[in-house]
């Protein structure tokens, strides 16, 4: 991994360890479950996938979308669409994709009533973007897509920050087997094995108030996330196919695209 | 200034101030200690995960937390407490609570793990306190 000569002077450092037992079955189902940790980043999902090969991000642009719809549950899993969307743009290296990307976030985010914490960033997102900063810029969207999730919360709408990670999940999974569909190694299919995070938002969306529970738009998400927990919970060593990658990649972008509805079938 | 700073000092000037209106002293206090010791992964390139967790341990009674990572990718997990706590661990399990070898530092009231997982999907990480009083802690982690 790495050295660690760059601590001090007298640390205790061995070459490995392991804890002498297994964790106990009550520190398994015990252990906690955050937003916040338990929910990789865009960031860490793009950094595996970069080390497979060179993606052509932009082919994995899509269409711009609506800014508003006729739900907040339904704004708030298209604003964590759009703010994948924005990795993606950045990963493309493309400054104009950015900039409307932006712009999308802010609309969509004006109409949750946290385009105050968009705005504050939106100016450093285009420097960033104009001067092609992007590692810079990867750090600005995650600081983004969290201050807007804090503005929530202080708003009183934790709820949505639960469809915001869920949004944004399903647009990285769609782009992540999508990939994967085309150019199958097995290394790429592994990527793919997240049932903890599946297990985790399908329990969020269970414990949303019942009358977020019966929106159109969350109840279809909800049903399309028993399909995808199937198609990503395989075991640790069995990838799974080529075929079932692509109908995990159909799954998604459907649901995407549903989403992105005005009104949802 | 170094690059590779930058990142951790950004997340301290933005995030610090919402966290101590927030947080505890005490989680403050621990924050900044797992905050230095990620400084120094940051240096060999690990990106800081903007994200925390944080609680309290004593003797005996250790948290546990699922993460999921991704296979290809290189983990930092670094715990901070206060002063009250003499001596903490960090380890690591996967989703079955099988103990999974890792790269150890521990100094003090901060430890690190690292691993580099050979299977995406969900693990398990448990912070300890094996020597002090009972204390505040934060965990976060960094990757590359």
């Amino acid at each position: 991994m790495v050295g660690l000569s760059a601590f001090a002077v007298g640390a205790e450092e061995t070459e490995e360890a392991i804890a002498a037992n297994p964790l106990a079955k009550a520190d398994i189902d015990g252990a906690a479950r955050t937003d916040a940790l338990s929910i990789p980043t865009p960031g860490e999902l793009l950094a595996a996938l970069n080390k497979l090969g060179k993606l052509d991000w932009s082919s994995k642009f899509r269409a711009p979308i609506a800014t508003s719809f006729p739900s907040r549950a339904q704004m708030a899993l298209n604003l964590g669409g759009l703010i994948a969307d924005g990795y993606i743009a950045v990963e493309a290296e493309d400054t104009q994709q950015v900039k409307n990307l932006g712009k999308d976030i802010l609309a969509l985010g004006k109409n949750l009533g946290v385009s105050k914490e968009i705005l504050d960033r939106g100016k450093s997102l285009t420097e960033f973007a104009d001067n092609k900063q992007w590692d810079v810029l990867k750090e600005e969207l995650e600081a983004t897509q969290n201050e807007v999730k804090e503005a929530m919360e202080r708003n009183k709408d934790p709820d949505l920050v639960n469809l915001v990670t869920l949004g944004g999940w399903i647009r990285g999974t769609e782009v992540l087997s999508g990939w994967v569909g085309e150019h199958y190694t097995e290394a790429g299919a592994k990527l793919l094995r997240q049932p903890g995070i599946v297990n985790f938002l399908s329990s969020r969306v269970e414990a949303l108030p019942e009358k977020t529970r019966n929106e159109n738009c969350v109840k279809k998400t909800q049903a399309k996330l028993q399909e995808i927990q199937t198609a990503v919970s395989f075991p640790r060593e069995t990838p799974p196919s080529q075929d079932s990658i692509k109908q995990l990649h159909q799954l998604s972008a459907d649901l995407m695209k549903d989403l992105a509805r005005k009104d949802p079938k | 200034m170094k690059r590779s700073l930058i990142p951790l000092l950004s997340a301290l000037l933005v995030f610090l101030p919402a966290f101590a209106a927030e947080k505890s002293d005490d989680e403050v206090n621990a924050r900044k200690v797992a905050l230095d010791l990620a400084g120094a992964f940051s240096n060999d390139g690990f990106k800081l995960r903007d994200g925390h967790w944080v609680g309290s341990i004593a003797r005996g009674k250790g948290a546990v937390i699922q993460v999921n990572l991704f296979a290809g990718n290189e983990y930092w997990f670094s715990l901070g407490a206060t002063n009250k706590a003499k001596k903490v661990q960090v380890t690591i399990f996967d989703e079955a609570g099988k103990p999974i070898t890792y790269e150890p530092y521990q100094e003090g009231a901060s430890a690190a793990a690292g691993f580099a997982p050979d299977a995406s999907g969900p693990y398990l990480i448990k912070v300890d306190e094996l020597e002090g009083e009972p204390s505040a802690f934060c965990l976060l982690y960094s990757y590359k």
